[in-house]
């Protein structure tokens, strides 16, 4: 499970964002003692650090230099400041990417999978998210059940990941095409039943029965 | 400086000096003085005086020409007092003494304006900077909640950052440093952008959305297009018909630039108002009809394009749909290969 740190002093930000974070998967370690911040981090060696800016004591900036001079640690800065200038100071200190505050949760959690995947090096390239005996591979839009193994369209496997990482609760429409339109796919309620079923039938096909089920009126549920 | 009407000016010195003149001559010629003493007396009168009038005529033509000439020319008229030499005669130093403070006394007052402004514009900045971290907190606050109103609330947040938004550019736009950065990206990226800002609203109302014909890269600033492309998608959403709403986005290229054309089906602007979209708090018969509309979105998207050098216009046929083209220029200059 990859460890996230995350450097915030907004208490209201920290505890929602380590929550967020938690139910995607991720170990999340919020260290309140901002004087001693850059051992903290060094100390901890988390796989991604979340940085703030404007933070007591020490401002971003200064941390992410510090932290750069030891150690490689990828860092992506998260700020109210949105100025050009914030941005190529934070690229210039060695940060991999740079996040303005109100953000779109889906995409912090892109760019975290992005930053993670790029730094992490080639053997845990490929993401597997597994549910029951089927096996997603997000990375090339393939999913297997046993041996057998099937291709999916992009609509078709961006509901399918939706589905997995929200298993067991039911999923309602309209959250459904919001995280479809948030990455980009532009689908209208036919379209989504129709993807819906072919998945269902592709699901079908290799051997795993019964997976998505409709709930009149709710939406989906992966079971 | 005219010699004719520098005389006129002088006139009434003159005609003074010959009534006196002519007041001592009747004297004169009843004492029987002989014609000729009268003569020279005229001679030793007026001839100084002429002269007098010419050197300072010369004198202050030189001052004055500089002045008018310098002023015709200038495009900053109030820099004048910087620029002139200071006259050599007494009236001219005054004059010069007085435009001079006159100029002092305005710079500052237009510093204090200047500076008022400033500070008032950094502390909108600051502002905005702030209260995006309160909302930032409660967009996670309601993304992990499980709550009925999730979602509406999630839309009305995302409301209050859309005119957040707004009133930070409105500080930039009428801002005189321009502080963007210029770099090349590709013009789909803005568009899939706004469209991810308005997800739900497409959502909502089923509009469809078209943006297959869009490619091409542009070199211009990233965010302040951002903002632009999202005012606009955000008034197609808007003023779309209730069903069937369509949003087409495509681009056509030109020789000398990329020509961005957002297309909507929806109710269109009249043709008296159309001409009028860009106007500053400018409503119109939609703004009446739908009281959505605040006159500001259209304004600064012109404002900011005229910034940035992009062109900005917008096409409408009431009922049919509106149509706004945004172009990128692509010269010699901005083709940075």
């Amino acid at each position: 499970m990859p460890k996230i740190m995350l450097i915030e002093d907004n208490e209201n930000i920290k505890k929602e964002l380590s929550e967020f974070l938690m139910r995607y998967g991720y170990e999340v370690n919020a260290p309140i003692d901002f004087e001693n911040i850059v051992k903290i981090a060094l100390k901890d060696e988390p796989d991604l650090i979340l940085l703030d800016i404007n933070l007591p004591y020490y401002d971003g900036y200064y941390i992410c230099k510090e932290i750069r001079k030891e150690k490689g640690i990828p860092i992506i800065i998260v700020t109210s400041r949105d100025s050009e200038m914030d941005e190529i100071m934070s690229m210039n200190l060695g940060a991999d990417d740079f996040i303005t505050k109100p953000y779109n949760t889906q995409i912090l959690l892109a760019r975290i999978t992005a930053v993670l995947r790029r730094t992490s090096g080639s053997n845990s390239i490929c993401e597997i998210v597994e549910h029951k005996g089927l096996k997603l591979n997000v990375t090339n839009g393939s999913v297997g059940f046993n041996e057998n193994g099937v291709d999916l369209t992009k609509n078709e496997l961006k509901i399918l990941i939706y589905l997995m990482k929200n298993k067991g609760c039911i999923v309602s429409r309209e959250d459904l095409m919001d995280y479809l339109w948030n990455s980009d796919l532009y689908v209208d309620d036919n379209t989504l039943s129709v993807n819906v079923t072919r998945l269902r039938k592709k699901l079908h096909e290799i051997g795993f029965k019964d997976g998505i089920e409709t709930k009149r009126g709710l939406g989906y549920i992966l079971l | 400086m005219n010699i004719k009407e520098y005389f006129i000016s002088k006139l009434p010195y003159i005609i003074i000096n010959l009534i006196i003149y002519l007041l001592f001559l009747v004297l004169m010629s009843i004492a029987k003085m002989p014609f000729v003493v009268m003569f020279m007396i005229f001679l030793v009168w007026f001839s100084p005086l002429m002269i007098y009038i010419i050197l300072d005529f010369i004198s202050k033509k030189r001052f004055y020409d500089d002045i008018t000439g310098i002023i015709n020319k200038l495009d900053k008229k109030y820099l004048l007092p910087e620029i002139i030499k200071s006259p050599n005669y007494y009236e001219g130093k005054i004059i010069y003494e007085v435009l001079s403070e006159c100029n002092r006394n305005m710079h500052e007052h237009v510093n204090f304006y200047k500076n008022l402004q400033k500070e008032y514009r950094e502390y909108i900045e600051t502002w905005v900077h702030e209260i995006k971290t309160p909302i930032a907190s409660s967009k996670l606050i309601v993304e992990n909640s499980e709550s009925k109103e999730k979602n509406s609330l999630g839309d009305e947040l995302r409301k209050i950052e859309e005119y957040i938004n707004q009133a930070l550019y409105y500080c930039r736009s009428t801002d005189v440093n321009n502080d963007y950065i210029v770099r090349e990206f590709e013009v789909k990226e803005s568009i899939k952008n706004a469209i991810r800002n308005n997800r739900r609203d497409f959502i909502n109302k089923k509009i469809s959305v078209d943006i297959e014909d869009v490619s091409g890269n542009v070199i211009t600033d990233l965010k302040w297009v951002n903002f632009i492309v999202n005012q606009i998608i955000i008034n197609s959403i808007k003023y779309c018909t209730d069903n069937d709403g369509i949003l087409r986005v495509y681009t056509t290229e030109g020789n000398d630039n990329i020509i961005l054309t957002i297309e909507d089906n929806g109710i269109g602007i009249s043709k008296n108002d159309v001409s009028r979209v860009f106007d500053k708090g400018f409503t119109g018969g939609n703004g009446r009809k739908y009281g959505k509309s605040t006159g500001i979105g259209l304004y600064l998207c012109k404002k900011l394009c005229e910034k940035l050098g992009l062109g900005i216009s917008l096409n409408s046929i009431e009922g049919k749909g509106t149509k706004v083209n945004i172009i990128f220029p692509l010269g010699n200059f901005t083709r940075m290969k």
